[in-house]
């Protein structure tokens, strides 16, 4: 898995690749971590995302509360099947999806 | 002729390829060429000087001869009454030199007074010994010819007495009578009877400063050829002596110093494999070696040394390590004993009820899953079912879903319906949920007298419904969200009825995300068809068919996910009364 990332202002925007699973989220939840020291607001484009799985969910979660106390995160270019796994899981009412 | 290894050869074959017979050939040709080399330098040396110091001997002998005959006797004299004497006689009476008549032509010479003392001087000089001949003669350049004055002792048939001359090289002849006066006056010729000869002359003056004759005196070197002839023996013996001890000595500290050491190293070596193979660890087979020659078989020796410590620590480690694996091990298998344990697992679970069955499977995929199933009767009339996945896997996930799993049944157990269940579910664990861990739940709950199942879904897989024709169908349910996220979740409701016939299939997303070694996913539509496929198995191995549907699409690829299933099938009054007169029949029969 390969994230690229872009900082506007105070703002960060992150584009994983390819597969959230077992073995790639550590590496998603340290590039999340890392990237939102100091930021007020979080962008997950998941254009390039082909699959999350649940530990790629918890990343996501953790994110969606650390960002709370400050202008939160927000999900954009979910592609269907990504989308099937927030709706399956509920998370679709609790993420900021666009 | 192919190459052959050490190990293939005989033992005199070993003996010949051995280090120390190496080196013990070695040695020999070197000192035996360096010998031969000294031997050579050393003859031609010797030579040399043998030669100088004859030449120097011959010369002194004639230079004193020389003087002392000019000082007794009128050499220039008597020189020029046999050179007239000489030339006035004809060819054919010099070349008949034996008789009498030709030598009667010297007779005034030869029987004069002072001849007399000129023989007793040569006399005297030939006696001392240091020369093979001395003798007085001059050059004649018209007839080749050295002619002879004076000798200590005649030899008439040889043409050697006063007046007699003997055939020499012009070379000789021109190097004498044209001598420079610089350096020593010698000639060396080869002759028939004495081999090499050096004729070494001090010439005579006559009252003109012409030269009147020469003293002249002979070597021949027979003695050197002897002495060079011993001396090689001598030395050839000797050399053959020392050459062999060198060889020897060299091929022993050869033995002492490398091959005994090496063969010490591959004996250690061989045994410390045949440890290894006994299982015999922490040797010290290289460590007790007593190695000091302080030079690379030392070296080796230390580092094979530091080789078997290292080796040894290194087994020690991987046994350490390989126990602590194994007891690892061990306590995951106990832990997956109990988790198993947690499930029910008896089937069929309640054959004492005909309105319905249920069947369930939990294949985790590390030693303890994070999957779970429950069932279990609240009252007579209400069967509850959970399906649930915790996120994560392993010991973590295990640790989670026995929490959730208590949790949910005991509020089950309590009355409570399927989206207060999972509320105060969600409740409870939120509370203690600090690893941010979720867990995706189905609940349901069967109205066993009519079919009627009420379901809440806390963001867990659509569940799957057959009609009583055995048509299934995903269901479109509503999903709320994961259990653990955060509090004050609210879950929605619905229901459905199970007609008599009808199956209702649960799953985890181990199911449908079950991966092909071209990671290729097993899918909803795969699923879909392998239920459909299996609609007309009996219950006990419809689980079973599905599984089977699934590894053949999975073939060998390690699955990362736990894999559960349940599936329930409604029966219903109907045939539970059909049941119940079977039953009484075969009781009257």
């Amino acid at each position: 898995m390969n994230i690229q990332k872009t900082v506007e202002g105070k703002a960060v925007t992150l584009v994983p690749k390819g597969r959230i699973d077992t073995l790639t989220a550590p590496d998603f939840r340290q590039a999340v971590a890392e990237s939102i020291e100091g930021m007020d607001a979080l962008v997950i484009d998941c254009s390039e995302l082909k699959y999350i799985s649940s530990a790629g969910l918890r990343v996501l979660m953790s994110a969606h509360k650390s960002m709370l106390q400050k202008d939160g995160m927000k999900i954009v270019n979910v592609r269907p099947m990504i989308l099937e796994v927030f709706e399956a899981t509920g998370l679709d009412e609790v993420f900021d999806i666009e | 002729m192919r190459n052959k290894s050490v190990r293939d050869m005989r033992l005199w074959e070993r003996q010949q390829f051995s280090l120390e017979s190496k080196v013990f050939r070695q040695a020999v040709v070197g000192a035996a060429l360096l010998g031969v080399i000294a031997l050579l330098a050393a003859v031609s040396l010797n030579i040399v000087s043998f030669v100088r110091q004859e030449i120097r001997t011959s010369i002194g002998m004639a230079r004193s001869t020389a003087a002392l005959a000019e000082a007794e006797v009128d050499m220039a004299g008597m020189a020029k009454k046999v050179r007239e004497a000489y030339d006035s006689l004809s060819e054919e009476m010099r070349q008949d030199r034996s008789s009498a008549a030709y030598r009667a032509q010297f007779s005034h010479v030869r029987y004069s007074q002072d001849y007399v003392i000129l023989q007793r001087i040569l006399s005297a000089a030939y006696s001392a010994d240091e020369v093979d001949d001395i003798y007085i003669g001059y050059y004649d350049e018209k007839t080749h010819a050295l002619v002879f004055i004076g000798v200590p002792e005649e030899d008439v048939s040889a043409g050697y007495f006063t007046g007699g001359w003997e055939r020499v090289s012009r070379n000789e002849i021109h190097k004498f009578n044209h001598w420079d006066g610089e350096g020593a006056l010698y000639h060396i010729s080869r002759t028939k009877p004495y081999g090499f000869l050096c004729t070494s002359g001090v010439p005579i003056y006559d009252s003109e400063g012409n030269i009147a004759c020469f003293a002249l005196a002979d070597v021949t070197f027979m003695d050197l050829i002897h002495g060079v002839r011993d001396y090689v023996v001598q030395y050839t013996i000797a050399l053959y002596v020392v050459v062999c001890f060198v060889g020897f000595l060299t091929s022993f500290r050869m033995r002492k110093m490398t091959v005994e050491p090496i063969n010490e190293i591959a004996e250690a070596a061989e045994k410390y494999a045949r440890d290894r193979l006994n299982g015999i660890s922490g040797t010290e087979h290289f460590s007790s070696l007593e190695i000091h020659t302080k030079d690379e078989v030392e070296n080796l020796a230390l580092v094979m040394s530091d080789m078997e410590e290292a080796l040894s620590e290194y087994e020690e480690d991987l046994t350490r390590i390989t126990a602590e694996k194994e007891r690892i091990s061990t306590e995951l298998m106990l832990a997956k004993r109990i988790q198993a344990n947690m499930l029910p697992s008896v089937f069929p679970a309640f054959p004492e009820r005909g309105e319905f069955d249920i069947y369930a499977s939990m294949d985790p995929a590390k030693e303890v899953g994070g999957d779970f199933y429950d069932f279990f009767l609240t009252d007579d009339d209400h069967l509850a079912m959970v399906i649930a996945d915790v996120s994560g896997k392993g010991v973590p996930a295990a640790l989670f879903m026995m929490a959730s799993k208590i949790v949910i049944s005991n509020y089950a157990m309590l009355g409570n319906s399927p989206k207060e269940v999972l509320r105060m579910a969600n409740e409870t664990i939120c509370k203690s949920n600090r690893e941010e861990m979720f867990v995706t739940v189905w609940m349901g709950i069967l109205e066993i007298s009519t079919g009627k199942v009420t379901a809440a879904n806390a963001g867990h897989e659509n569940p799957v419904l057959s009609d009583e024709n055995g048509h299934f169908e995903m269901m479109k349910d509503k999903h709320g969200l994961v259990i653990g996220f955060m509090s004050g979740v609210r879950y929605k409701e619905y229901e459905f009825t199970m007609k008599p016939g009808s199956r209702l299939f649960l799953y985890t997303d181990g199911v449908p995300e079950a991966t092909s070694a071209e990671e290729e996913l097993f899918g909803n539509e795969r699923m879909m068809a392998a239920v459909r496929a299996a609609a007309a198995v009996p219950l006990p191995a419809f689980l079973g068919k599905i599984r089977e549907s699934v590894d053949a699409f999975v073939k060998d690829a390690p699955q990362f996910d736990d894999l559960t299933m349940m599936a329930l099938e409604y029966r219903g009054q109907e045939i539970q009364g059909k049941g119940e007169a079977e039953n009484e029949h075969s009781e009257n029969g």
